[in-house]
Parts: structure tokens; C-alpha cells; sequence
């Protein structure tokens, strides 16, 4: 039962992870930028719930946290889009995402101080019920149905709109939908938008576990990439996978072998990328690029 | 060819040019007098972190020392001061260069501070070979004051003494029920669970199995608690600090241990912003430590309103710690024939027996704190929760 337990906890990690990752895989696939401000932009969204809860947490207010923080960071992110786009070369794009990385952590430290807020869980969710005969916080089921629905919303829109099909076809040869005569400098923006948004939503509902507190970011962006390089860059699939499997040795593999629970992460990212370079389900076009 | 100067650049030259300027004639005057015969201030470095996750513990720690500053008229032993305070960072890496610089460059007689054992363990030799004394007001590695130099002292505690406190009393309270032992997997965590486990088991308590999580990436705990839980353990002891301490703390209560299992921590587990973070699921916690804002003396109850007054909020142990190391630096300086770092360190061993919002201590033979220990117990008075004092360790 114990085992079942742990197994549903690292379906809710998977979840959050996910919500994170995958914007910051879709830009990479698309745009080939790695944006090192991923983590800060998660940040950003959870200290807009620390600013908001300043006194007590409603349903409404938690709700009107995730609207705001996915505003803040659609902000960002086109922000930072229009930074990186003509900045060329890999290097030069991960020091200026680095250091926005970096200026924006350190004005978030001085508005919201260094020490460690907690993020409580919206009333009604901030109970546990009985799982398989245990105690289990009722949040933590939410986040599974959440990740659960924003897997299956993006792979629709991916896969079944237009827009999905463009940017399917930009993140495989962005240079040939350009020569068929699409815009992708908008379809960019907008990637990029969107995937902050995610990260700062992500920000929000991960605060109930991880809270807000400096270092976060660099914490969160560490297991983003992990999960990134894991699954393969530039699909929803991947990021899934990557983020399930990121989930599952966190929480199953320390409950198997706690001896090795320090590198047990990175052990499982270095077979991957002894096995499979590309990642495990890496976008069309990508794997050989 | 002829240099035209923009407005901007002039002022710029300006301030390089001044700043120049008195960076020389700072370095022209150490240069032409000895500390001891300088008419000026006489310079005390503070070395804490103002950066990184250590950030809150260096700012209360500032506080602490600031304050017995200011009660104390700006002066230690009678001499004015000059504070020079650098930032000691996460680790190491930045903290053994800012704790040195301390001495070569502002030229400190002595130093106060140190939150990082392993910047502790890193500097102290620095401080022997240039005779300045390091007071340090945190770190709590065993090994930080080994072989009792005459230049390192220690105001805070020992890792050991601080878990060794509560083992008697957890066995007695548990009974004939079984206790299970986590803390982070580094030295800190190591020897707080060893110096527990000594006393513990002496008492006759019974161990129920131990974990050591991951230092500093730790986030989720579930599987550990699941662990507990099958451990059949009826109580548990911890150590964790910081962002470790919030997390561990709601995730016992969320999975529903904190019902069944009574909860033992050394006094970091809910010191400070911390305790506010854990909310309710902190409530019902049992710690030791040598302090609590809570501790009813009258010069407890002095210090605690003179720091409200000043900062707004109540002071923590670690406000106390370098508070303490403050007075031990004005009493060693008053004693000493000379201010100079060998001669202030050399009368710290007979200062005697300190005063402090604590409860009277003195250094041991090991130059760490002799101190009593309480028992707290967290509780929620009139909706702020507080660490109230049960009684103090080992004297029922």
C-alpha cells in the first residue's frame, strides 16, 4: 500500500514538473533558445501568490493568483522573446537569459526579503483523505487531475489545430514554413509567452509544496532541464514522459533505495543520455538536428 | 588631439578619481600607524551571511550585534567602534575570503559571526597564524573549536550538546514506544542525530530506524514519511533549518503524522520567520535549544522589548548568539592590556560568567558555551505562535 502511495506522489510531482518543463522545451524546440530565465519567470509566479495571500487564502483569491501570475508571466515570456530573437548563438542567448535570470531574482529578493513564505493550499483542498488506508493531502490529487488535463488540452491543440500544426511544423524547420510564406516571428512570441505563463502558473500551484523562497528558481530550472533532456526537446509527449519519470524516481526511487536518493536523478538522466542522446521521445525532425 | 567630456563621464571620472583618491590615503595612513596607536576607532569585523539562503540568520545575527552597539553607546570596552561587516555568502567559497579579508584588508582586531561550520572549519586557521580572535555566533560543528585555540570561541552552541539536551527526555516521554531519526544528509545532520542518539539510547530509549535525506534538494518528504510510518515508530525526533524545516514540518502534519506521532526537533526546526511559515501544522512541537523569546527573566524580558523596539519583530537565537559575542568582545577589550588581537584574545579565557538574554553562561575548557537548555513547546498564544518555555533541560 505504501508502495501505491508513493507511486500517486510521484504522479503530483509529475504533474508540477510538467507544467514547467514543457514551456521551456517547446521554446527550445522552436526557437533554440535555452532560456536559463525559465526558473526565475516560476518565481515570479509563485511570489505573485505570496503577494496576494498577505493575509488569508480564499478560493477566489487562489484562482485570481493563477490569472494573475499567467499574465505576469505571458509578460515575461514576450518580453524575453523579443530579447533573445535577435540574439545569436547559444552561448550569447544563455548569458542574457542568465542575466535576466539573475536581475530578477535579486529585485524579487528585495521587494519580497529572503526569508522562506509559505504558500497555503486554497481552504477546502487543505484537508487529507483516507488513500489506500493512509493520510493524503486532498491538493496533491488536484495537481494529478491538473497535469492530467493540461496534457490532454496541449496535445489537442497540437495535434488536431492549425496553429498546433504550424508550430509542429516550425519546431521541425523553421526556416521551410517561413519559405511557405507563414509569419513564425509571432507563432515565436507567443510560444514563448505561453510556456512563462505556464511556468508561472506552475509557480502558484507548486507553492502549496515548495513555497517561495530565493534559490527556488535555480532548484526548479534544474529539474526543468532534467526532465527536458530526458523526455526530448520540443514535444508535449516527451516533456510528459520526462516529467513522469522525473516524478516516479523522486518519490519511488528514494522510497526504494534511500541510500542513493542524491543521485538517483542524475543517475537516471545519465543513462538516458548514454542510451538515448536525443531523449526518450524527442519532436520529429529533432533527433537528428 | 582634443577630449571632449560629456556631463555624464565628467562625474564618473569624478567619482573614480575620488574614489581613488581614498582608497590611497585610507591605505597611507594603516600603512604609517599601527592599529593600537591609531587615535581612530578601533575596527571589529562581522562576518554573516547577507546573501543567499542564510540571508535571514545574517540579518538577525546583524540585529543582535547592532543592538549591544547601540546600548553600549557605539563602544566595546570603552573604545569606540568602527563595525566593518562583510558578506560570508552561501559557503565556503565565499565565506573564507570574507571572513580573511576581514583582517588583511580592514584591518580588524577581532571577528564575530559565521554562520557555515564549514567556513568556520575553512577560516580558522587564518585567524591563529594572524592572531586576531573569530567569535563565532553560529556554526555548530563539533570540530570548529578542537584543540581550544586561544583565537577561536565560540558564543552559539556545539551540534552535539544541542541534540545530546533532549535525549533524556524524549526517552521518558516516549516510553517504552520507539523513536525514528531523520535529518539531512551532511555533518550538521549526522551529528545532531549522534549526539541525540548518545543520550537517547542511555536513558534507555529505543530507536525505531533512521533516515538522512538529501541536503538542499529535498522538497518532498512523502517517501520518507511513508517509511516512518511503517516503522511502526511512536514518536520522532528531526533536525532541519530553513526552507528544509517549513517543508518537513507541513508535509508531517499533511500526511496526517503529526496525530500520532509526537513531534522532537533541536530549536531550529521552528525558529524564527520559520515558525510563521509552518503555520499550524508547527503547533505541538517539542524542541531544545538555549534560547526562546519566550524565556520569562527580567533581563530577558529587557532584551526582548529593547529588539522589538528596534527592529519590529521578536529576536531569534541567532539575534542572542551574536548579540553575546558583542559582549564578549566589550568585556575581553576592557580587560585587555592592549587592543590589539593578541592581547584581546588573550584575557576571553577570564572574562568570566556573561549575562545574557539566555540565562548565565561561560566557555568551557573547549572555549564553546557551558549553557543552560530548555525545553519548548510550540503553541499558539492569541493567534501568533511562539515557542513557549516548558522548562529547562536536565534539572526536572
Amino acid at each position: 500500500m505504501q508502495v501505491l502511495i508513493t507511486v500517486l506522489n510521484g504522479l503530483a510531482l509529475g504533474a508540477i514538473l510538467f507544467l514547467i518543463a514543457v514551456g521551456l522545451s517547446l521554446v527550445f524546440g522552436i526557437m533554440d533558445v535555452l532560456n536559463l530565465a525559465h526558473g526565475a519567470v516560476y518565481l515570479i509566479g509563485a511570489y505573485t501568490a505570496v503577494a496576494l495571500f498577505a493575509d488569508d487564502v480564499t478560493a477566489g483569491g487562489f484562482v485570481l493568483a493563477v490569472l494573475a501570475a499567467a499574465v505576469a508571466g505571458a509578460l515575461a515570456g514576450a518580453a524575453l522573446a523579443g530579447m533573445s530573437l535577435p540574439v545569436r548563438g547559444h552561448l550569447d542567448q544563455a548569458l542574457l537569459t542568465l542575466g535576466v535570470a539573475l536581475i530578477v531574482t535579486e529585485v524579487m529578493n528585495a521587494v519580497f526579503g529572503t526569508e522562506v513564505h509559505a504558500i497555503p493550499p486554497p481552504p477546502g483542498l487543505d484537508v487529507s483523505v483516507g488513500v489506500f488506508g493512509q493520510a493524503y493531502p486532498v491538493y496533491r490529487l488536484v495537481l494529478v487531475a491538473v497535469g492530467a488535463a493540461l496534457a490532454l488540452g496541449l496535445h489537442l491543440a497540437l495535434e488536431r489545430t492549425r496553429i498546433g500544426a504550424t508550430l509542429r511544423a516550425a519546431v521541425a524547420d523553421r526556416q521551410m514554413v517561413e519559405a511557405l510564406g507563414i509569419p513564425t516571428r509571432r507563432l515565436v512570441v507567443g510560444v514563448f509567452a505561453a510556456g512563462a505563463a505556464l511556468a508561472a502558473v506552475g509557480g502558484v500551484l507548486a507553492g502549496p509544496l515548495l513555497g517561495a523562497q530565493p534559490g527556488l528558481d535555480d532548484t526548479v530550472l534544474l529539474l526543468a532541464l532534467v526532465v527536458v533532456v530526458i523526455g526530448g526537446l520540443g514535444s508535449v509527449r516527451g516533456a510528459l514522459l520526462g516529467a513522469v519519470l522525473v516524478g516516479q524516481v523522486q518519490a519511488l526511487g528514494v522510497a526504494l533505495v534511500p541510500g542513493a536518493a542524491s543521485f538517483l536523478l542524475f543517475a537516471a538522466m545519465g543513462a538516458i543520455l548514454l542510451l538515448r542522446p536525443a531523449g526518450l521521445l524527442p519532436a520529429r525532425g529533432m533527433a537528428q538536428a | 588631439m582634443d577630449i571632449h567630456l560629456s556631463p555624464p563621464s565628467k562625474t564618473i571620472l569624478a567619482i573614480v578619481t575620488a574614489s581613488l583618491l581614498t582608497a590611497c590615503s585610507g591605505s597611507s595612513i594603516s600603512g604609517q600607524q599601527t592599529p593600537q596607536q591609531a587615535a581612530g576607532p578601533l575596527a571589529i569585523g562581522l562576518v554573516v551571511p547577507l546573501s543567499g539562503v542564510y540571508a535571514p540568520l545574517g540579518e538577525d545575527m546583524t540585529n543582535g550585534f547592532k543592538l549591544y552597539l547601540d546600548q553600549h553607546g557605539g563602544r566595546l570596552g570603552g573604545k569606540e567602534i568602527a563595525l566593518k561587516s562583510s558578506d560570508e555568502g552561501e559557503g565556503p567559497q565565499t565565506g573564507v575570503p570574507a571572513a580573511t579579508k576581514l583582517v588583511t584588508q580592514d584591518k580588524a582586531v577581532a571577528v564575530a559571526g559565521i554562520v557555515n561550520s564549514a567556513t568556520a572549519l575553512g577560516a580558522r586557521n587564518a585567524f591563529i597564524e594572524s592572531k586576531v580572535p573569530l567569535v563565532i555566533a553560529n556554526a555548530g560543528a563539533n570540530d570548529v573549536t578542537a584543540g581550544a585555540s586561544p583565537y577561536i570561541w565560540r558564543t552559539s552552541f556545539t551540534n552535539n550538546d544541542v541534540a545530546a539536551s533532549l535525549g533524556a527526555e524524549v526517552a521518558e516521554q516516549a516510553g517504552d514506544g520507539s523513536v525514528y531519526l531523520i535529518a539531512p544528509d551532511y555533518a550538521a545532520g549526522k551529528e545532531m542525530i549522534g549526539g541525540f542518539k548518545k543520550t537517547f539510547e542511555a536513558a534507555g530509549g529505543k530507536v525505531a530506524g533512521e533516515s538522512f535525506t538529501p541536503f538542499g534538494t529535498t522538497k518532498d518528504f512523502q517517501p520518507f514519511l511513508s517509511t516512518i510510518k511503517g516503522s511502526g515508530a511512536k514518536a520522532v525526533f528531526c533536525f532541519y533549518s530553513g526552507a528544509e524545516a517549513v517543508g518537513f514540518v507541513t508535509q508531517y502534519a499533511q500526511f496526517g503524522l503529526a496525530d500520532d506521532l509526537p513531534l522532537y526537533a533541536t530549536g531550529f526546526l521552528t525558529e524564527g520567520s520559520v515558525l510563521k511559515a509552518q503555520g499550524g501544522a508547527a503547533t505541538g512541537a517539542q524542541t531544545s535549544l538555549h534560547y526562546s523569546d519566550q524565556i520569562d527573566t527580567p533581563r530577558n524580558k529587557e532584551f526582548v522589548a529593547a529588539y522589538q523596539a528596534a527592529y519590529n519583530e521578536p529576536p531569534t537565537v541567532f539575534a542572542v548568539q551574536a548579540y553575546d559575542a558583542a559582549a564578549v568582545l566589550d568585556k575581553a577589550i576592557a580587560k585587555a592590556a592592549a587592543p590589539t588581537g593578541e592581547a584581546i584574545a588573550k584575557v576571553i579565557g577570564e572574562i568570566g560568567p556573561i549575562d545574557s538574554p539566555r540565562g548565565q553562561w561561560s566557555f568551557d575548557a573547549d572555549h564553546d558555551p557551558t549553557q543552560p537548555y530548555y525545553l519548548r513547546k510550540v503553541e499558539d498564544r492569541a493567534g501568533t505562535l511562539v515557542n513557549v518555555v516548558v522548562k529547562k533541560l536536565g534539572q526536572d
